[in-house]
């Protein structure tokens, strides 16, 4: 079935609105870093315009707003790591080693997950304060990382059960263990997988607000925190939120563009057999 | 199984598991435990344990009944819209072009603006004044909707808001499940001379039924107990049109009320376990959960 | 599956713990909380403007005392359910910026401070601003930051049509009817009608000004009465003068339809009135006036003041208490209002600074927020207020969104109100 240049043209006519659709916010939020906020609201709407940095400059001299970067890209980045780490081994353990009851105890990994936040805000609180980690990395990377982990999980369950067993039954032959196998074969033909979870759990721990507002507030603060102070008592200052949010946003571009080209088509079975 | 197979998933199985249980079930048997108990954080020394005296307030309250029903409207419709065309895009993008493949990150976008502020600038679209979105829409001639002060637009509103937002997540995860699938598969199918519509139907849906149930799970738990983007656009109004239980939550947390914010934590995990069951086995019957026979 | 798999498996498994063990000791974890510490307080602080005005003049205070303050800043939705939960179970804030609603609630946390008051002089301070950290007769808090309702109008709009500013709510429902003019998109009156908290405020200060009252003298819900039936109905008929959309408006979309010229006039909170007078934000800057809410039986502007108080398990009450009166002094209250701020920064309850001239020229409406402070009247004092607040609040979205008839929604509120209380 070669892709015709019909289709070439079909699917890009979609693709238009569906891209308009949903760049136009974004676009709408960038520009309004660059605009006073009556400018924002000018009628007709102003497509082009001179921009102006003074939301920038607001949002990066006012407040310590690398030091803010900085906590949100070392607990986000810990997130990615610890949640990586426990949930290939657990999502590969689940896939390949089925035992009685496995099917509860996945469900019970859900179930964590079920509760609205809100009401785990005072038990981890409890928690933190007794262990002495309230405001303090450790404390929002253990809370992020369970986060995380169950919906990783799942999501590796389904990509490595995905993965054909012949590929992983020829490794073992030839001499690899477990682990070995799922290093050296598994994950590479899962690596789009491995890229959602990455990108997953670091969304969860860069965007969380209300846990690193609660378990945070001087040392630890995040971004998040940081730009919902942007909404005032007498209302959203746009400008300096729009601008902060651009910066917010630039670090996940980059770890997707990085990321992207593992989300490819992995090894095939024909590439491993011969 | 053997015996040290058993052993050697344990091996695998035990540090996530013991890590999630530890930080997460105990939390969740606290709450459940002070759901029985009417504890308000402002009379730390008046705590009485009352029971099932919290959910029978719940059940008397229409309004937590009304909130069941929003929040199960927005979710049915916000998840089948998000996994329809998350499910679309990724078939679209699975195509050989190279066109699409530096157009994939664009789609991603939406995903990493901070949910507060995509929804504060989503507030300013659709203000109706001054919003730049009904202002084209009355040069158009198509006058200007009352996005978020008519009941049921506003409920379009969040739910549309909350589209943009995970489209892209299940785009991804869609078209990564897509992309794990060999490619030996297809064209053995298309030797076979299956149809396109064939081919997608009977090699593709089976393989990827794990990851569609994964992708809806997620999406149906996260939009049960979406918030931000619900506060922010319309705080619930107007009136009750648009507070689902988790605003509820807000508010009785809010004011302190302990005892009774847990409660209806407990009634939304069993709600939302409910749905996760349900959708489980209506995706994956069961005892078709391990790979499927190869063709 | 070789025995040598299972073991591997399983070290695999103690080697991951361990590493992450090691991981997690290795990240640098923040000190203990700074009021372990003596000459260091920590401050729970608003966000945002008001924190950036004492930030900026925080190396005065530290310099003159050698105290130093670290600021715990959250978010104005969030601010009060932290204080709460970190008060509730053993807290670690020396000090605490509250929003006077929220003093008879979290009393029993804070140090009274009427004999260190006594030290002070509070002659400078508007008194009805002092009332707002007392509870029980005890004083609690100091006022820091006034806020009261105006009512704003464009004075250029009223001199084309020779009109004067309203002195009763009758008068306003009839200004408000001349300018209404849907077709050129200008509307008579910017208020709220949504489910936001704004709109329960709108309604309970009409309904003040009629003689009715949230709570009555004998503790008992006392809206529905001939008095809050009529506030009740002027509300209503105000929101037929407002903007189409005035269900969706909350506290900014009152500014927004002040700044862009589409309302004539508004009731709003002072701390709303600065960003109208700032060019970068409002297309109207200059053309503003300000008076008092109108009256009809009384005249009686909410009152909303922010406080600070010093928490009862505090370690350094004392170095707390220079705090305390260094932020509601004259000299902070002087720099904070020429503080270049363009939103809500910090009004003082000084009346020396509220009459100074310079202060006259930076803030248009500090003549009126003088005034209006003087007469303003207070929420019940009560710990179960914000239960009954949020009750209004509910009850009042339903009534404007139609889900509940006027007499209903009455009842409604009066019942919630006694069911709070325990009547």
């Amino acid at each position: 079935m070669k892709p015709t240049r019909l289709r070439a043209v079909l699917t890009a006519t979609v693709l238009v609105p569906v891209l308009a659709w949903t760049l136009f916010p974004i676009y709408w939020i960038a520009a309004a870093s660059f605009k006073t906020e009556l400018a924002l609201y000018a009628r007709p709407p102003r497509w082009v315009f001179t921009p102006i940095l003074d939301n920038y400059q607001r949002v990066l001299y006012n407040i310590p707003f690398f030091q803010y970067l900085t906590n949100s890209l070392v607990i986000a980045v810990g997130t990615t790591v610890g949640s990586l780490v426990l949930g290939t081994l657990a999502g590969y353990g689940f896939a390949r080693f089925r035992f009685r009851g496995s099917s509860t105890v996945r469900f019970l990994v859900l179930v964590t997950r079920m509760a609205p936040r809100m009401v785990l805000v005072v038990p981890y609180y409890l928690l933190m304060q007794k262990l002495g980690l309230l405001d303090t990395y450790t404390g929002l990377l253990i809370a992020y990382v369970s986060f995380a982990l169950p919906f990783t999980i799942w999501l590796l369950i389904g990509f490595f059960v995905d993965v054909p067993l012949e590929v992983e039954e020829a490794a073992m032959i030839d001499g690899c263990g477990r682990l070995g196998v799922l290093l050296r074969v598994v994950i590479p033909i899962a690596a789009p997988g491995l890229v959602v979870a990455a990108i997953f759990a670091f969304l969860v721990s860069w965007n969380e607000f209300l846990f690193a507002l609660i378990l945070s507030g001087v040392e630890a603060k995040t971004l998040p925190v940081v730009i919902a102070g942007f909404s005032t008592d007498v209302g959203p200052l746009y400008g300096e939120m729009s601008a902060a949010a651009v910066m917010v946003m630039l670090p996940n571009i980059v770890m997707t563009l990085v990321l992207q080209r593992y989300l490819v088509r992995g090894l095939t079975l024909g590439a491993v057999k011969g | 199984m053997r015996g040290g197979a058993a052993r050697a998933g344990r091996g695998f199985l035990l540090p996530g598991l013991l890590f999630l249980f530890a930080i997460d079930l105990v939390p969740l048997l606290y709450s459940a435990w002070v759901s029985l108990y009417n504890w308000w954080l402002l009379r730390p020394r008046d705590v009485r344990f009352v029971g099932f005296g919290n959910y029978a307030g719940l059940a008397a309250d229409p309004e937590a009944w009304r909130a069941v029903v929003v929040t199960s409207l927005f979710t049915a419709g916000a998840v089948v819209v998000e996994f329809l065309a998350g499910l679309g895009l990724a078939l679209l993008f699975a195509q050989p072009f190279r066109f699409l493949r530096p157009i994939r990150v664009l789609l991603l976008l939406p995903l990493f603006v901070v949910p507060v502020v995509g929804a504060t600038m989503w507030r300013v679209i659709f203000h109706p004044e001054v919003g730049v979105l009904n202002y084209y829409l009355a040069q158009l001639g198509l006058g200007k909707p009352a996005w978020l002060s008519d009941p049921t637009l506003a409920l379009v509103s969040i739910t549309m808001v909350d589209a943009w937002r995970t489209i892209p997540f299940m785009f991804l995860v869609l078209y990564a499940g897509l992309e794990v699938l060999p490619a030996e598969l297809f064209e053995a199918a298309a030797v076979d001379g299956a149809s396109r519509w064939q081919s997608f139907r009977h090699v593709t849906v089976p393989l990827l039924a794990y990851i569609m149930l994964v992708a809806l799970l997620i999406r149906g738990m996260d939009a049960f107990r979406e918030f931000d983007i619900i506060f922010v656009l319309t705080g619930g109004g107007p009136g009750t049109a648009t507070q689902t239980i988790q605003m509820l939550n807000y508010r009785v947390f809010g004011l302190g009320h302990m005892g009774m914010a847990n409660a209806i934590g407990v009634v939304t995990l069993a709600l939302v376990a409910a749905m996760c069951l349900v959708l489980w086995r209506a995706v994956l019957p069961p005892r078709r959960e391990a790979a499927p026979e190869r063709p | 599956m070789s025995r040598s798999g299972k073991a591997r498996g399983v070290r695999v498994g103690s080697w991951v713990v361990v590493a992450l063990a090691a991981l997690a000791a290795a990240i640098p974890v923040a000190g203990p909380p700074a009021s372990a510490q003596s000459k260091t307080l920590t401050l729970s602080m608003l966000a945002g403007f008001k924190e950036d005005v004492l930030r900026a003049n925080l190396p005065d205070f530290e310099k003159k005392t050698g105290i130093k303050v670290v600021i715990d800043a959250s978010p104005f939705g969030d601010l009060y359910k932290k204080q709460l939960l970190s008060l509730s179970t053993g807290g670690r804030y020396d000090l605490l910026f509250l929003d006077e609603p929220w003093v008879p609630p979290l009393s029993e946390f804070l140090a009274p401070l009427d004999e260190r008051v006594r030290t002070l002089d509070m002659s400078d301070f508007v008194p009805t601003t002092v009332a707002s950290g007392a509870f029980q007769g005890k004083q609690y808090a100091l006022p820091v930051d006034p806020n009261v309702q105006l009512l704003v109008y464009r004075k250029d709009l009223f001199e084309q049509k020779g009109l004067k500013p309203p002195a009763t709510w009758d008068e306003l429902v009839a200004t408000a009817r001349a300018f209404h003019d849907p077709t050129k998109e200008q509307y008579g009156i910017a208020i709220t009608g949504s489910s936001d908290i704004q709109t329960a405020l709108y309604l309970l200060v009409s309904m003040w000004s009629q003689g009715a009252e949230l709570v009555d003298a004998r503790g008992r819900g006392g809206v529905d009465t001939p008095a809050g039936r009529k506030g009740a109905e002027i509300f209503l008929e105000l929101l037929k003068l407002a903007p189409p959309n005035v269900r969706s408006y909350a506290f900014a979309d009152v500014n927004k339809a002040i700044q862009l010229g589409q309302a004539a006039m508004a009731i709003q909170w002072a701390s709303g009135a600065k960003p109208m007078e700032d060019k970068t934000r409002s297309s109207v800057a200059g053309k503003l006036g300000y008076t008092l809410v109108p009256k009809a039986v009384r005249q009686n502007p909410m009152r909303g003041v922010w406080t600070i108080a010093i928490a009862k398990n505090s370690a350094n009450q004392d170095a707390a208490w220079e705090f305390a009166k260094w932020f509601t002094s004259r000299e902070f209250g002087m720099a904070a209002v020429r503080y270049p701020a363009a939103t809500s920064a910090i009004h003082s309850p000084r009346v020396s600074v509220l009459q100074d001239p310079g202060t006259r020229q930076i803030l248009p409406y500090a003549e009126a927020l003088l005034d209006s402070l003087r007469v303003a009247k207070e929420r019940p004092r009560l710990r179960e207020f914000a239960d009954i607040q949020e009750h209004l609040r509910i009850t009042v979205a339903k009534l404007t969104a139609g889900e509940l008839g006027l007499e209903a929604a009455l009842k409604e509120i009066d019942a919630g109100t006694n069911r709070i209380l325990g009547k």
